[in-house]
């Protein structure tokens, strides 16, 4: 975004346009210092809080058995609600960008639920629908399921707060390029399985790259939702940003600022990859996405 | 192959897209199908290829029914107005997808399959861009792999939808020639569907002229151009005055110019209109023929002929006159001048909406009686 804005003002006639250079100073000190204090300095203080004590404390503390534990849950969710949403979000792209139906409208809102509804409430009304006084609670115990407080509901809540990024990143991409290869292909013969992995997934698999991306991001981060149907079980239920919150509590702080290292990495790296793709396949990304942030 | 479409009948929610059309294409023949934006023409071409189903009628391939066949088996090639090249391959891979979708059974080894392509890329003059990207080329290029992609599948018909609409004047021309030298060759029947008359008349054996969902007329390019039959397509194919008339007992009045209209006798007082090409009209200098009086209002000189715009009563006249006599009469504006329809054609202005062919008469041949 800023890349795109600073280089289309280079374009523009220098004298008329541009500012006189105090102004520009300040302006560029301004935006410089407001990313320093608000963006770099937390990040910094989270290394060095991580590593405050050397790095044995800091492997020690990533080695613990809570913690690894939590990373492995945290691998677990995202390692399933990913796909799910990778699937869901391209087959509800595809039937809303390609068909036209009635209640399309109100299909585009539904995706977009998680979004706009804290992820907080999502969480309570699992544990509404799934929990021991809940809906389906008496049911659910009848038959020994545990949703709530247990790994499915982790994966219930973050794959329900995860929903929209696939799905929202394709919709548009989708609907920008129109029907008429799809067409192209069914007068050639093709059927619809190989219309869709010949023509339509490698139009769109940028797209879905990036909600990946992002749908990763948020899956591995996601704390709001979790929290309420987790029930905090060290070694069991606690997700990486859960087990921070625990560490955090305790006032172990440097444990609390290890973990949140990993998160804080993983955060970095979704960036480098991403900006690295833009950069290596800048022209084939721009013929198909227009990119809608979210 | 043979085309019969029997009653064919469309809607888009209350918009009718086809109303009640028949048409039949013979074997090899190359038909253009003629008309304004929303006149049904891209519906009826991709209802013949497979993309869209009538509400009611049918469509027969060589007398088979073929309604309800679905797109990918009834073999067709169809180009796209705007190519619909598969973005994500390259061009030999793009033309040759059609036989690689084939199943085991019915598609040809590798190797015949990319002497076909290059076959067809050769044909198209596109041999040596095989390894290219859609993106790499040209429009004019996009086009010619569209074809050689929709070719590649030995189709029975070709179906193509503006197929020159995108492309510049100059590129337009030279493909347009091209693929009228194409279908000479290939003897494949073809339909097209274009808004441009120069286009249809120069491509097509026969042009199929359309209107909200109707059919105007067919017919031969010549026949179209010089016998309209509707008012519609004497106004859509080329230049024409439209000049309002009144119609007494076979004489048309237009303003003071009175004129013979046989076919209309019987009609005793009627509302009309009169049209005449302007190269129909002839000038001569006032009192030297018969005509009416009309004043140049402006002179435009394109090449060897003279476009003038004149004044007759309250109505805008266009004429065409060679440069020669333009210059034996000395033109300027603000000049009187008198003014003959060599040639003219009425219609009552009742019914002219509606049915196409209620208002199909004798052509008033004024020429004869002067």
């Amino acid at each position: 975004m800023a890349l795109a804005i600073s280089s289309s003002t280079t374009s523009l006639p220098r004298r008329s346009v541009t500012e006189p250079a105090w102004v520009r100073l300040l302006l560029i000190v301004s935006a410089l210092g407001v990313l320093a204090l608000f963006l770099l300095l937390p990040l910094v203080t989270v290394f060095g809080e991580a590593f405050s004590k050397g790095l044995d404390a800091y492997f020690g503390a990533l080695g613990d058995d809570d913690a690894v534990a939590a990373i492995g849950l945290t691998l677990t969710v995202a390692a399933i609600a990913v796909p799910l949403n990778v699937i869901f979000g391209v087959v509800g792209a595809w039937c809303l960008a390609k068909f036209d139906f009635r209640g399309k409208s109100l299909l585009i809102t539904l995706i977009d639920i998680p979004f706009s509804v804290s992820p907080v409430i999502s969480g309570l009304v699992y544990v509404l629908l799934f929990g021991l006084q809940g809906w389906f609670g008496p049911w659910l115990k009848l038959h020994d399921i545990k949703l709530i407080f247990a790994v499915p509901g982790i994966v219930l809540a973050t794959v329900f707060v995860t929903f929209p990024f696939v799905a929202r990143e394709l919709i548009p991409l989708m609907e920008a390029q129109g029907t008429e290869e799809e067409e192209a292909a069914v007068v050639l013969g093709a059927g619809g399985w190989r219309i869709f992995w010949h023509v339509t997934l490698p139009n769109i698999k940028w797209g879905v790259f990036y909600g990946v991306l992002l749908c990763n991001a948020r899956a591995m981060g996601e704390f709001g939702a979790v929290s309420v149907v987790s029930g905090h079980i060290r070694g069991l239920t606690n997700t990486m940003p859960l087990h921070v919150e625990i560490l955090y509590n305790e006032y172990n702080y440097m444990a609390a600022f290890a973990v949140a290292s990993l998160l804080a990495m993983l955060a970095l790296v979704t960036l480098a990859v991403k900006s690295l793709l833009e950069w290596r396949f800048s022209r084939e990304i721009a013929a198909g996405t227009r990119h809608q942030k979210t | 192959m043979m085309i019969d479409a029997r009653n064919v009948r469309k809607t888009f929610g209350t918009f009718a897209a086809l109303n009640d059309v028949s048409l039949q294409i013979a074997e090899g023949e190359m038909v253009a199908l003629l008309g304004p934006s929303g006149s049904g023409k891209t519906t009826l071409l991709r209802i013949l290829g497979g993309l869209e189903f009538p509400d009611s009628g049918s469509v027969l391939f060589d007398g088979g029914d073929a309604t309800k066949v679905a797109a990918r088996d009834r073999c067709v090639g169809f180009v796209f107005q705007h190519y619909a090249l598969f973005r994500h391959m390259t061009v030999f891979d793009n033309v040759s997808f059609g036989l690689r979708v084939r199943s085991r059974a019915e598609r040809p080894s590798k190797q015949e399959i990319a002497r076909r392509v290059h076959h067809l890329l050769s044909m198209v003059q596109l041999d040596d861009l095989a390894t290219r990207y859609p993106s790499q080329l040209s429009g004019g290029q996009r086009q010619r792999v569209a074809l050689a992609r929709a070719l590649a599948i030995q189709p029975r018909v070709l179906l193509l939808d503006e197929p020159f609409g995108a492309l510049d004047a100059q590129v337009r021309k030279e493909l347009r020639r091209w693929l009228r030298r194409l279908h000479d060759e290939l003897k494949i029947t073809g339909v097209f569907v274009t808004h441009d008359q120069e286009e249809a008349l120069d491509v097509a054996d026969r042009v199929v002229v359309m209107n909200q969902g109707r059919i105007e007329q067919i017919g031969s390019p010549t026949e179209i151009y010089d016998r309209p039959a509707t008012p519609f397509v004497y106004q859509f194919l080329g230049n024409v005055n439209a000049l309002p008339c009144q119609i007494r007992n076979g004489r048309a009045e237009i303003g003071s110019l009175v004129l013979p209209a046989p076919a209309y006798a019987g009609v005793s007082s009627a509302a009309g209109m009169a049209f005449v090409r302007p190269h129909d009209l002839q000038l001569s200098r006032p009192g030297e023929g018969e005509g009416a009086l009309a004043v140049v209002h402006h002179v435009t000189v394109l090449g060897p002929t003279v476009r003038v715009e004149l004044m007759m009563g309250e109505q805008i006249v266009e004429a065409e006159t060679t440069r020669q006599r333009f210059s034996e009469l000395g033109l300027a504006s603000g000049q009187q001048v008198q003014l003959w329809p060599r040639e003219a054609r009425f219609f009552l202005r009742d019914g002219w909406e509606g049915t196409s062919f209620q208002s199909r008469e004798e052509l008033a041949r004024s020429s004869a009686m002067l």
